[in-house]
Order: C-alpha cells, then structure tokens, then sequence
C-alpha cells in the first residue's frame, strides 16, 4: 500500500440501512479525489442516464491521498461527484468539491472515500466514528438550519466532553466530529441546493444537497483518530517548509503590497474575505486543514464565518450601492446563504435576472411576474433573507428558482429570449457565468466541453485579474506579458507552447487555444481534483516571491506525491493520469446524452459584446494578446464571440484529444491507449463510440 | 484564557489560584537551574525542578484553526499526520466569533515552573531534560503507561498525552526528538509548530510570559509588517494601526 491510502472505500446503502467497503488500491491509478470517484461511479451505477433525484444515482465522497497531510492547501479539499440536478438540458454527471477538514477526518477514521446509494424510507444521519458506522434517524435534525444541524451533531458526538480528550476505541481525541448536512434548501429538494460542511465550506455547483434531500439524507459526520501514513515523513516537511517560501506566510516580516500579486499560491491570510464587511470590524484568518494560506475570515459579528468570494458577491455590489459602503447587512446575507445551503452560483444568477426583469418592468408587485419582493429593499439582509427563503421553501418567485435558473426560465417562458440578451447570464448547460467567455476564453471553452462552469482559476488571476486591476489602479502587473508567455511556454508540458497565452481576436479560436484549454482539462482532473490541490493555490505559474518569478508548479506537484505516496511519477506522467480521468468523465456524459451539437454557448455570448459588468464583474477585461510580434495586455472589451469560429475551434480540440470531430466522441484508439477499453466496449453497445 | 482552565480536584487539594502562584513561582525554577538535577524537594516538601530554558507561546488572535502545527508535530515525531498523536492540540470553532473566549484555541505545554505530571510520575520517565534546556519530557524507556502524569495535568485537556500504539504518555518536548525532521529541534534549535505555522501565532521564547487568572496574553501581530496591510487587527482590543490599505488583491472570484 503506497503512503496516503488507507486501502478502504465505505460504502454506504441508504435504501438497506447497510454498509459494505470497496479495495481502494485497484482505483489508485486514478490518484484518489476525482479520478477514483470517476471510476468508482462507473462500477457502481449501473443506469447513468437516471435523474439525479433517482435513488440508483451514486453520489461518492471522495478523500485524496494529500488529505489530512502537511501538503500545502491540499489537506482539506473533499471531492463529491454524482449525477447533478443543476445541469440543463441534461442532468449531467459532474462535481464539487469543499474544504474544511472533512476529508481529513475520513482519512483518519480509515476510509479513503465514501459512497453514498439508495435512498432511505425515512429521514437519517450518518455517524461514522472511525471504522463504527450508524444510521441514525434524523428526526430531531430535520428542518434545523445547515449550522444548528452540525452543532447538533457535535454535541451529540461529544456527548457534552467539549474540551476533554475523549476516547474512541483505544484512542483519544480532543476533536468535534466533521460534519457535512443540507440546510432547508436540500430538505425541500431544491436544485440549488448546497452541501455544507463547518462554517463557509459548501458544495454547491450540481446540486448536491437537493441529492442528498432525495435521498433522506440529512448529514454525515466522521470523527477519525487514526493516522496517515507518510512514505517520506522528512521529506514532506522539508517540501512544506520550501513552499512557504513562495506564499505570504513565509514573509510575514516584509511589506506586502496586494497590488499587482498574480500568485494564487502566494495569496494572504483572510484574503478571500477581504474588504466584506463593516471596515471597522476586527476579524482574523480561518483556515481549512493544512493550509498555508488561511483565506477566509472569522468576523466579529461571526456571521458569514469561513465564507469567501463568490459567497459574498451574490450580494455584496446590491449592499454597497444601498449602503455606500459593504455593511453588517452583507455578512448577514451571507450567513443566511450558509444557513438555507443555497449554492451561492445560482442566487447570484437569480438576483442578477430578477433585478434585470424589475428594472424592465416584468417583475415586480402586480407585474407580469407577481412577487412581494420590494426591490426598493435591494441591498438589505432582509431581502435577501425573504429572497433565500423563497428559494428554499419554493413559494413567489422561489416557485419556479427552487428548480434553479435555467429550469425556472423554461418554466417562466422566458428561456431562449433572456439568454440571448443577456440578462439571464446562463453561459452554458444551465450554469450561470462565472467569467466571460467571450473575453477569458479557457474558462468559457473548459466549461464548454465539460459538465460545468469549471471554477479553475489556474489561469484566470494571471490572465485576467492581476492585468485589469492593475489596468485600473495605472499600474503594471508584476508579471508582464512577455514574462507570462515565456513560463508558460516552459511549464505547460508537454505542450510548451508559449501562444497558449495569446487571447487576441485570433488567438481565441487557434490550435494554440486548444492546447491550452486541453492542459487546463488534464491537469485539473487529476492535481486539482484527484490529488485535491486547492483551486485557490494551485497551479503556481508566476510567483513574485519564486526565482525569476516562477512559481512550483511542475516541480511542486511530483515532490509533494513522491513524499506522501513514495511514488516517483513525473509531472508529464501525472497529466496522462488526468487525461485518463477526462476521458472517463467525457464517455459518462456521451452514455447521457451529450455530443457535439450540445456543446454551444448561450446566444448573448455570440450576439452581445462583453462589456464591464454586464452579468457578473465590473472589472474590465484587460487579457495577453500577441500582436504584430509583441506581447502586450490589452482591453478585450466589446468582443462577442463568432459562432463559426468556435466551430472551427471545437474540431481543432476534438481532434487534439483524439475524438471523432463529427460527434465529439472519444474514439476506440484514443481510450485503449489510455488504458479505458472496457470504458470503449460500453460506448460502442451505445452506439457512441467515436469513429 | 480558556486552556488555563486549571482541574481542581478533591485529592489534590489545589486551586486555579494556588497553581498560578506556583506558575508564576519562576524563581523556584530560575533558582534551581544552576544546580544540574532533575529535581529535588524544598524544605516545605515542595517538589521542584529546574526552569525549562524554552516555552511555546501562541497569540490567538492570529490562529486560523487549520491544524498545520498539530500534522507538523506528529509528521516530525511520530512520521504519520494525526491530531490524536500532535503533541500541541488546536480547538476551533468554526461558528464562534473573532475575540470569544474558546472560538479558536491552541492547548499547548506550557513547561511549567512546577510540573505536576514530573511529581506524579512514580518513575522518573517524567523528567526535566537536563540535556536539552530543561525542557518537561517522558523517557520512554522508564515510562510504565500508568498514566498518572496525564491526571496531574493541570490544563484541561491535558497536556500530557497518551499514545495508543506506544502505550506510554508523551509530551511536548520542544522537538528535542523528532526523528522525521531534517533541521535540529529541541531549546536553541527548531520547532515543527513554530517553523510551518502560516500566519505566526506560534514563537518560541526564554522566559515563560506573565500569567493571570485569564491566562497569558501575547501579541505576535505587531511586528508582523503584513499582518496591519492586511487589514488584521495588530492590538488586542480588535484595532489595528492605521495603515491604507490598498486595492483588493488581484485573486480569483
């Protein structure tokens, strides 16, 4: 058994009250997280064309073999997967993942990741205390809120011995049990529904929660106190001691200057959290396990503990433009986000449509679409509170939003004309826009040819926010264009070409943009999402605080493998593994209904230029363009995207993953070189096999 | 402080107050430093060992809770990660608010000036190491599992540990052994806790600090230039020094 595993996989059947384990070692080819989840659901869920409501849908938990290690800003990132019930048309296969330390716990408690299959007669909680598990009924947590449910749980757990070592079999422990619930939202079956876990760490794209409400599953708590074996105990702390270096933490000492930082690895203390809140109010770093940059916050008024960026932005430009100032009524918005277990995604979709629909007047008291939201209280925390409980709860416009965006816009007729003006900022397959594709290529583009908006900022701060807000400010961004394309082209392997960063009008739709959103896919499957590095450190390209400005990705990933694991894999090696696992997840989509005319985007991304805050930033979009043999940032503003083009790119990147560019279906070749013939066996009886 | 919750038990007859007096009795320690033993009785019975040249210290107010100095501790000690073996124990809670007593808590050994689990350990395995600053440790050669040092704690929970696999008590030896650690530990060298700690809540120091009835309190924030740019508060009232912040940080959304 190679260091990190625990050799174990719990599975856990809802519908018999019964639990079993799975050898964990013939899936450790696929890292863990992810890629053992991928292939996990692929054994074990027989229909993969079922509704995510369907009690045959299998929804695994996945732990990594970096959790509950010294591994910088990978100990705490837990990956669930499932079909979702946030995709649209199709309910696609897809994933989420939340930090904290939950995965942690499962790791210490023995298990390398969980599955969850059936559903129960009745409404239940899991308590799991390293290999003792329970089912219990959930009748005393039902209806409790997403942070009154874990506080139950925990008190249940400690059974009132808060600070007290406390035994459990022949060990001891001062911890309180990790515990991952649905709020009201989940209840209800909502497809906005989140999954929580501690304070601020949600799952919530897929909608999971909903899942979990179908299944009567209102929580699972796992208290471990074993240990995770390390194959080089030395020479993990020697590399975590080595990253510090590139982060804020290992130069607390010297000036920081935020503007112009580039290095999501590099980030600060409480960063994510950042300017929330009254400025007045003291808060500190809270961080998930392991981390070594702690970018949440713990506020004075606790409320909104442990949120972070998008948790906020559902709401916080409507706080500010009431209130002239972020206020105590953000925090508590927040909160109440937190609380219902609403996925902060589509409430942010949902405000954003609803307040385009009242300011045309379609919306609003005695309007077309009739609701008791007083827009006139835009901005308060009491109208949010009243707008999450309508979504939670389903009544007013919560009726149809309790369905999610893109379902509610079908139900509300309005689909078609409000993604093709724009105010309902729907980039594709029913997920609300994160970044512009129309400017950020690789983002729209990545979630184009997946199942999901990809939230994989790898690119994005280098790309886009360290250029813009830089623009903004007259400054230059610490790493200038020439720079970017020149480690680029050195660290994206094994493409190594350096016009992967070229995001001009031309290079939107080049072979180039194809390897990079290619790259982009392999490496996030399998080091983000199987090894569970955080998408909010990880990949560290630039560095300002690395030599000559680079960052540790490529050296990084292999040394933190090699030290926990003992294997010696290659960076290269590692992103064949991802390749693998992307081909696996590709098939599974394909088994549900997916080809190549399904992957288009919304029409306002063709017909509408971006401009600054017309769905969600308002940050300009100054990117990396080649231009008459110069790298030079540039405004990208007023760009819409040409629908042939990205026709044209689309064959480009079919071919360069070796897929039929007829259909976007992996071929016979492309899988068994991959090692996934029995995966090429099932889409040839489908009559999907890629030609 | 909420880990200076002091056990007051029927047999042992003391209170919170008669211990911090006893804590703050550094002079005992200070005193018999210079005598090279591990410890001996004054007149009044009143066991005593020489003064730990070394104390860990931990400002509160700038833990995040992730539990990185508890995975170093066992990683350098014990060569797997594990919060039950991390010799330093971190209490968090996540709901709580910045500032409450026991939001975020880190219990470590404070190598006391009088350490009751050396008295109580009827073997010696509990010892002051004269060989490394003095610093409160278990020879587990000697250690018989009886776990009477882990009772005599005064620090709830107690800083005296147990090891299940060992069957013996361990403590915080400030890194004096620690096998899975390149650099040298113990007084004058490393501390895993001190060395990987993200936001610098942990320091190693001399003199044990000044305690009261609410515990210790130090402040690791205003020397930190970062921590004020940050937009942290540098004082403990919640404030910080008046520093512009400047635009947000240019990271993802």
């Amino acid at each position: 058994m190679a260091g990190g595993y625990t050799g174990k996989i719990l599975r856990i059947d809802l519908t018999n009250k019964s639990v079993s384990t799975l050898d964990s070692e013939k899936y450790q080819e696929y890292g863990g997280g992810h890629g053992m989840g991928s292939a996990v659901f692929w054994d074990l869920c027989e229909d993969k064309t079922v509704s995510g409501f369907d009690p045959k849908n299998v929804v695994t938990i996945m732990a990594s073999p970096f959790s509950g290690t010294l591994v910088p800003a990978a100990s705490g990132r837990t990956e669930v997967q499932g079909i979702g019930v946030q995709g649209y048309p199709i309910e696609y296969f897809t994933r989420s993942n939340f930090g904290g330390r939950f995965c942690g716990h499962m790791k210490w408690a023995g298990w390398d990741g969980f599955t969850v299959e059936g559903a129960a007669d009745e409404p239940v909680w899991i308590d799991i205390r390293n290999g003792e598990v329970e089912f219990k009924s959930a009748e005393g947590l039902w209806g409790l809120d997403a942070v009154e449910a874990q506080e139950e749980i925990w008190r249940i757990v400690q059974n009132g011995e808060e600070k007290e070592w406390r035994e459990l079999g022949k060990e001891r422990t001062t911890q309180r049990p990790a515990v991952l619930t649905i709020g009201k939202a989940g209840e209800t079956l909502s497809r906005t529904a989140a999954l929580i876990h501690d304070a601020g760490n949600g799952a919530g794209q897929g909608g999971f929660g909903g899942v979990f409400g179908a299944k009567n599953l209102k929580a699972i708590s796992v208290l471990g106190t074993g240990s995770v074996e390390i194959a080089d105990p030395k020479a993990l702390m020697d590399a975590r001691l080595w990253s510090m270096e590139y982060a804020v933490a290992g130069h607390l000492d010297e000036d920081y200057t935020p503007l112009g930082m580039g290095s999501m690895f590099g980030g600060a203390p409480a960063s994510g959290a950042a300017g929330y809140g009254p400025a007045d109010q003291p808060k500190s770093p809270i961080g998930c396990l392991g981390c070594h940059k702690n970018c949440r916050a713990r506020f004075a008024s606790a409320a909104s503990n442990g949120s972070s960026c998008v948790d906020y932005f559902f709401y916080h430009v409507y706080d500010q433009a009431a209130h002239g100032s972020y206020t105590q009524h953000i925090l508590d918005a927040t909160e109440a986000l937190q609380r219902y277990g609403i996925n902060s995604y589509q409430a942010e979709g949902a405000i954003i449509w609803l307040n385009n629909l009242h300011k045309e007047g379609i919306l609003g008291p005695g309007l077309e679409i009739d609701t008791a939201l007083d827009f006139n209280q835009l901005g308060t925390a009491e109208f949010a509170k009243q707008f999450l409980d309508m979504m939670a709860n389903g009544y007013d416009v919560g009726e149809a939003l309790h369905e999610g965006v893109a379902y509610a816009a079908e139900k509300w007729g309005r689909y078609e004309q409000d993604t093709a003006s724009g105010i309902l900022p729907l980039q594709c397959h029913g997920y609300v826009q994160h970044y512009d594709a129309r400017t950020e290529v690789e983002w729209g583009y990545g979630s184009l040819v997946g199942d999901r908006d990809i939230n994989e900022h790898d690119f994005n701060t280098l790309v886009f926010w360290a250029p813009s807000i830089s623009a903004l400010f007259g400054a230059q961004p610490a790493c200038s264009a020439d720079q970017l394309a020149e480690i680029m082209g050195e660290k994206l392997s094994p493409y190594n070409d350096p016009m992967m960063m070229d995001y001009s009008d031309e290079g939107i739709y080049s072979e180039s943009m194809a390897k990079l959103v290619a790259w982009h896919r392999h490496y996030t499957r399998y080091y983000k999402q199987s090894l569970a590095l955080c998408d909010w450190a990880w990949g560290d390209f630039f560095n300002e605080y690395g030599p000559e400005g680079r960052g540790m990705t490529g050296e990084g990933e292999p040394k933190f493998y090699k030290a926990v694991t003992g294997i010696d894999q290659s960076f290269e090696e590692g992103m064949e593994v991802g390749r693998k696992i992307w081909n696996l997840d590709r098939a599974i989509w394909i088994l549900q209904g997916r080809d190549r005319e399904l992957e288009v985007f919304t029409d306002y991304n063709y017909e509408v230029g971006a401009v600054p805050g017309y769905t969600t930033y308002e940050v300009p979009y100054v990117v990396p363009m080649y231009k008459d043999g110069q790298w030079v940032y540039e405004s990208a503003v007023g760009r819409m995207l040409d629908r042939d083009k990205v026709e044209e790119w689309k064959t480009k990147f079919y071919t360069l993953e070796g897929w039929d560019p007829a259909t976007g279906w992996p071929t016979r070749a492309t899988l068994e070189e991959l090692g996934l013939s029995h995966v090429a066996d099932d889409l040839e009886a489908a009559g999907k096999l890629g030609s | 402080m909420a880990d200076n919750d002091i056990k007051t038990t029927e047999g042992q007859g003391y209170s919170r107050r008669q211990f911090l007096i006893g804590a703050g009795g550094v002079g005992i320690g200070a005193l018999a430093g210079g005598f090279m033993v591990k410890s001996f009785f004054l007149p009044d019975s009143v066991f005593a060992v020489p003064a730990s040249e070394g104390y860990l210290v931990v400002d509160t107010h700038k833990c995040a809770g992730c539990a990185s100095c508890m995975l170093a501790c066992s990683l350098v000690h014990s060569g797997e990660t594990s919060l039950s073996l991390s010799r330093i124990q971190v209490i968090n809670n996540v709901f709580a608010a910045y500032g409450e007593e026991d939001s975020v808590v880190q219990e470590q050994c404070r190598q006391c000036p009088h350490p009751y689990c050396a008295e109580a350990c009827p073997t010696g395995a509990m010892h002051a190491d004269p060989d490394n600053g003095n610093v409160r440790t278990v020879d587990q050669a000697k250690c018989i599992g009886c776990e009477r040092c882990i009772e005599a704690c005064p620090f709830t929970p107690s800083r005296v540990q147990w090891d299940p696999k060992k069957r013996k008590a361990q403590k915080c030896d400030l890194c004096k052994d620690t096998p899975y650690m390149t650099e040298e530990g113990g007084v004058g060298g490393q501390q895993a806790c001190v060395a990987v700690c993200p936001t610098r809540a942990i320091s190693f120091v001399s003199d044990i600090p000044a305690q009261t009835d609410t515990g210790y309190q130090v402040n690791l924030r205003d020397d930190n230039v970062a921590w004020a740019l940050l937009g942290l508060p540098t004082e403990d009232d919640g404030s910080y020094a008046p520093v512009a912040t400047a635009a947000p940080a240019p990271t993802g959304h």
